[in-house]
């Protein structure tokens, strides 16, 4: 396997609707960033990886089509990448493939996600209509039928762990996080959220979407886009003399997925109080960079929903299992803790724009490692009914 | 109707201000497929429910496994060993604590707050089901709320008497609900069990839940006169009519909603209620009046009672301080 790097990146405002721009301007227009980002040109470009979670999101089957050209990849390999709410690291992981196998140097990675266009016309709301299309990933025979939705199913997560670690993972706790997020947040540019003031005690008072979670620890919907470009050493050399960014190294990527249907045994059925495929892929991916948990300095974890967070934090060994407060109360995530995690907000804060959200993560840890000089960050993706599917990368600096 | 007339768009095109205050179009539309979808291999599951009020599984004959859901035919633990069909019980245990959906998908809004878990269901001697089973649970004593199912409680399989076969042809209901005779009854049919809506709490008259209750009528009277400034407010209450029935220790008022308008007071009730709230302390409602916090919260707590199981009120009631910020008032 070839080395790969990550040489520019992209962004659009994040929004909860974007009235003024498509899907297809949303997605240009993060290409032209990234591209800019990295001082290269579109003929650059040997190939492209798109990102979207949803067609019905999109009014669109096979929204990626229109891309092609649009983002300049006219007559070249470009493929689309949907896996639920991993979408956009199981994007990253494919590009990445594309670049480590030696098929392609320069590999354009792209992320974009309309919502909002949805509407219920009986609630005369978005919402309704937004969660029903993410309930539709549930299968129809039994999860559906009865109601579950994104919500639901990883409230019955959060609900398992609870009572599995009887007094962890406190409601308190959870509050502090989505404070910090939402004073990180602050820092980010493009944050559908910024201008935002959230105190804990807030969050506390906020009304639950559904018994084990609160409406601020929920991560928005958003429409937006986010661009990268991935490069081998090979694609590196060829592009000398453009490049306007350091190369930041992708040293470990791994993705698993848990089975769907719920039981015991971890290893052939999904166990409810687990994230297993966030302890699977963290231990990989450490492993290929021949590093460990306690050498990243900075993390974009996948924060659907904070007490989410938390639990993935738990299984990637940053506590163990069941001492999920001790990230606040011993403050290893706080200010001046030894783990930076997602500085610019999380997807509670910056928003979640499905098919390109991971994407946003990778750019906000590549500004955070040239601006804080750190060496290691990891960015981490989950998703599907359960938080079943998982991703992550750790991201290397070279000085 | 699989999906409901008011939910249907009407055609229409529309100027609206984009991101930037020029003007952008907006078409109603609908990505519509109708399905008649078939349940295929599963057919055998659903079957049995509807028609003979039994649950059936699917066990592996080499490594024992037994799924319900019998969603696999193959154990691909066994190299896709043949599984075969097997009748299980109809009591169970919860997996995990089910949870309580507040604000539902499109499709199931009228349905909320309902709850959702997963059974384990016992398929022999002291042996429950190595998968299981995703179904609604209900309570017979009114509202969901916490605390009537943890991991491991043990439940019942309901059957409704009208079945069709579908998942919610059944719902689980906690043991401790139901007398030793229907636990044992199989299939124990929706009408046998008594649906009481809980008998509405009494509360203690005293001097000082007369004080804290006026202080909070009061506080009512106040955000009612604080809606009649806020467009946002008015929008959370548009489209909407109810008379609730505020009470607590021998006390009450009238909170009237009326198509985005709202006013409290000591009207004596003309007419029948559409709601009651009751709850032992009136100052429970001072941090929902004080700083916004969710009224939603207090029903799942179980603090405040509420006569019927609609939520749309509460949920409205709840948008209000949030608009109010939003409009500076």
């Amino acid at each position: 396997m070839r080395e790969v790097a990550v040489i520019g990146s992209g962004m659009t405002h994040c929004k909860s609707r974007w009235l003024s721009k498509t899907y297809l301007e949303l997605a240009q227009l993060a290409t032209k960033n990234a591209i800019e980002d990295a001082g290269i040109d579109v003929s650059d470009l040997d190939g492209g990886v798109a990102g979207i979670y949803n067609d019905i999101f999109e009014f669109m089957a096979i929204p990626e089509s229109p891309l092609q050209g649009i983002v300049g990849l006219a007559n070249k390999g470009f493929s689309r990448v949907t896996s639920g709410g991993a979408t956009g690291i199981y994007t990253m992981y494919n590009a990445y493939n594309w670049v480590a196998s030696g098929m392609h140097d320069v590999v354009l990675v792209l992320g974009v996600e309309k919502a909002l266009d949805c509407y219920d016309f009986e609630a005369e709301s978005p919402t309704p209509a937004v969660v029903q299309t993410i309930a539709y990933s549930w299968d129809p025979w039994f999860e559906r039928q009865i109601g579950n939705h994104a919500s639901s199913s990883y409230a019955q997560v959060i609900a398992a762990y609870r009572d599995e670690h009887d007094g962890d993972l406190t409601e308190e706790a959870s509050a502090k996080v989505v404070e910090l997020l939402c004073q990180q947040a602050q820092n980010n540019p493009y944050a559908q959220r910024l201008g935002e003031a959230v105190s804990a005690e807030q969050v506390l008072d906020s009304r639950y979407v559904i018994d084990q979670i609160r409406i601020l620890e929920t991560c928005v919907y958003t429409e937006g886009a986010c661009a990268l470009i991935f490069a081998s050493k090979k694609g590196l050399a060829r592009l000398a003399g453009k490049m306007k960014q350091e190369p930041i190294w992708i040293t470990g990527a791994a993705c698993a997925n848990e089975p769907y249907f719920v039981g015991k045994d971890p290893k052939r059925h999904k166990v409810l109080h687990r994230i297993q495929s966030d302890e699977i892929v963290a231990r990989e991916a450490l492993k290929q960079a021949r590093l460990t948990v306690d050498d990243i300095q900075v993390m974009e974890l996948h924060d659907a929903f904070v007490p989410q967070l938390m639990i993935t934090l738990a299984e990637m060994g940053v506590v163990p299992l069941g001492r999920a407060n001790d990230l606040v109360n011993e403050g290893i995530i706080m200010p001046g803790g030894k783990l930076l995690l997602n500085p610019c907000g999380g997807l509670v804060f910056s928003g979640h724009f499905v098919g390109g959200s991971n994407m946003m993560s990778t750019w906000s840890i590549m500004r955070e490692m040239k601006d804080r000089d750190l060496e290691h960050g990891l960015v981490h993706g989950t998703g599907a009914s359960l938080s079943m599917f998982g991703g992550a990368m750790i991201f290397e600096r070279r000085r | 109707m699989v999906i409901p007339e008011a939910m249907l768009p009407p055609a229409r095109i529309e100027r609206v201000k984009g991101n930037f205050g020029e003007e952008v179009l907006l078409r109603n539309d609908a990505m519509f497929t109708a399905y008649r979808h078939s349940a295929g291999e599963l057919s055998a599951f659903f079957f049995a429910l509807a028609d003979e009020g039994r649950i059936i599984a699917n066990v592996c004959p080499s490594c024992g496994v037994v799924n319900c859901p019998p969603y696999q035919q193959r154990c691909p633990e066994c190299n896709f060993t043949d599984m075969e069909q097997i009748e299980i019980k109809d009591v169970g245990v919860m997996a995990a604590t089910p949870v309580i959906t507040i604000f539902p998908p499109a499709r199931f809004k009228g349905d909320a707050p309902f709850g959702t878990g997963y059974v384990f269901i016992e398929c022999g001697d002291s042996k429950t089901a190595d998968t299981a089973l995703p179904l609604r649970v209900r309570t017979t004593q009114g509202m969901l709320r916490r605390g009537i199912f943890k991991r491991d409680t043990p439940i019942k399989i309901v059957f409704k008497d009208e079945r069709q076969g579908e998942i919610t042809d059944i719902f689980a209901v906690s043991q401790a609900e139901l007398t030793r005779e229907q636990i044992a009854k199989s299939p124990l049919l929706e009408s046998d069990l008594e649906w009481n809506m809980p008998k509405e709490p009494e509360f203690e008259e005293t001097e000082e839940s007369k004080m804290a209750f006026s202080k909070i009528l009061f506080r009512f009277q106040a955000l009612a006169l604080k809606v009649s400034k806020s467009k946002a407010a008015q929008k959370d209450l548009a489209n909407w009519t109810r008379r609730v029935e505020v009470k607590s220790g021998g006390f009450f008022f009238l909170l009237n909603i009326n198509d985005g308008k709202m006013s409290a007071g000591y009207e004596e009730p003309d007419r029948e209620t559409d709601l009651i709230l009751a709850l032992e302390d009136p100052n429970d409602f001072l941090p929902y009046l004080e700083r916004g916090a969710a009224l939603t919260n207090l029903i799942l707590s179980g603090k405040l009672w509420v006569s019927s199981s609609e939520l749309e009120t509460i949920t409205r009631l709840d948008r209000l301080p949030r608009s109010l910020r939003k409009d500076g008032v």
